[in-house]
């Protein structure tokens, strides 16, 4: 699977390159007090794209209720991205500590190859189990963000994945967090950010296969970047597992008037034979 | 800061490549390995089962390989996309029944049994549907 493969060779995502730039524009203005407030600082390419544009933007909506609708990956397959969205840079490697990253190398290598043979393992997500965190965030399928009093609900149609983010809770301790596939999370805005921190993912819920320990934090920054585009800027920590954080950004298109469909599992026709592999069952 | 935005501007552009093959796999439930896209064949034949559930639509037919004058009839199994996808790209639960005389274009099981995922099917009213991104698209006509 190329997914497996699509490691930045260089080591160096373009969201991390981008993280410093932007980190260094932040300190420099903050000292220079050039510009009145942050949010404006932490414009990005498309933001900076959009103010040259001599039309006024759309107004982007009051990110307190405006993120509840539907919810495209973007790009979509086939889809051209617009110039005005440049597609999130590829996901790096996880930051493994060098005891952890060997062995986690050889297992993708020993998947990426038995793709290439042809002859591809068979998953827990074959098996009809969820993704979870932060997995469902990919936008497998469209997703649906729901924001009631006091809580924002999250639910990816591939196998009616749902997750709670309860705004303002507190989090248990990390030994204290029941092990579940979309863990506890809280949420809080910071201005129009919404920042969700989630722990107690289970063991074997594993993120492109990368190990983590009960101390794993994921921490979202979710934000409108126009009436019809949302990003979800991911760092994922872990002392015992990870060098540093691990970051990335995945980018939706709202999906006007979308109905969720529902998804269940029911009819699993693939099988893990004997060598490991997925196989499709034939049917009469 | 207008290096910054370069840089970031050409780190997306590098990324594009990456993220479309990224994205091109993040299938739904399992890889498509399994199949073999580089020869595809064509069966033609009548539908025996038509099952519309997650994660796979399938389609159960007997038929013949259409581009070989030596093969036999047998039954085959076709796997589609998940009801979801190709409810998005215009199917319906009930747009196949048993009985119908269709033709499948298919990437054939590597192992060689009498089994595939569709690239395209051709319902007896001659209209013609695709079977969604991750599928991807035939090869033969």
């Amino acid at each position: 699977m190329k997914e497996m493969t699509d490691s930045n060779k260089d080591g160096q995502s373009g969201d991390a390159r981008r993280c410093r730039g932007v980190t260094a524009m932040l300190s420099a203005a903050t000292i220079l007090g050039l510009l009145a407030s942050t949010p404006a600082l932490a414009a990005d390419a498309p933001a900076a794209a959009a103010a040259k544009d001599s039309k006024p933007a759309a107004k982007i909506p009051n990110a307190r209720t405006g993120m509840t609708g539907q919810w495209n990956r973007y790009p979509e397959i086939d889809e051209k991205p617009s110039p005005e969205f440049p597609p999130a840079a590829p996901i790096p490697p996880p930051p493994l500590k060098p005891k952890y990253k060997a062995e986690w190398e050889a297992h993708r290598k020993m998947l990426a190859d038995a793709e290439a043979a042809g002859k591809p393992i068979f998953s827990n997500y074959t098996a009809c189990l969820p993704d979870g965190m932060p997995a469902m965030m990919m936008g497998m399928f469209p997703m649906e963000v729901l924001q009631t009093p006091g809580q924002v609900t999250i639910i990816q149609e591939a196998y009616n994945q749902v997750r709670r983010i309860y705004m303002g809770e507190k989090l248990p301790a990390f030994e204290d967090a029941e092990p579940l596939f979309w863990g506890h999370s809280s949420g809080k805005w910071e201005g129009d950010t919404l920042v969700v921190e989630t722990i107690g993912i289970k063991e074997d819920v594993k993120f492109r296969d990368t190990p983590h320990s009960n101390q794993m934090r994921i921490v979202e920054r979710i934000r409108l970047l126009s009436p019809t585009m949302m990003e979800d800027q991911v760092t994922v920590t872990d002392p015992e597992y990870l060098e540093g954080p691990w970051q990335w950004r995945w980018m939706y298109k709202r999906m006007p008037g979308y109905k969720m469909l529902e998804y269940v599992c029911e009819s699993n026709r693939e099988y893990r034979d004997e060598t490991g592999a997925a196989r499709m069952k034939l049917g009469k | 800061m207008k290096t910054s935005t370069a840089r970031f501007a050409r780190a997306a552009i590098v990324g594009v490549g990456f993220t479309l093959a990224a994205v091109s796999v993040a299938l739904a439930h399992h890889s498509f390995a399994m199949f073999d896209s580089d020869h595809q064949i064509k069966v033609s034949g009548k539908v025996t089962g038509f099952q519309w559930a997650n994660p796979h639509v399938y389609i159960e037919m007997d038929g013949r390989n259409v581009k070989d004058e030596k093969a036999q009839a047998q039954h085959y199994t076709v796997e589609c996309a998940s009801p979801g996808i190709l409810t998005r790209i215009g199917w319906k639960f009930n747009m196949v029944k048993s009985g119908d005389e269709v033709t499948v274009i298919i990437a054939p099981l590597r192992t060689g049994e009498p089994g595939g995922l569709l690239k395209q099917l051709t319902l007896p009213d001659g209209r013609k549907f695709l079977n969604g991104g991750p599928a991807g698209k035939p090869n033969i006509e």
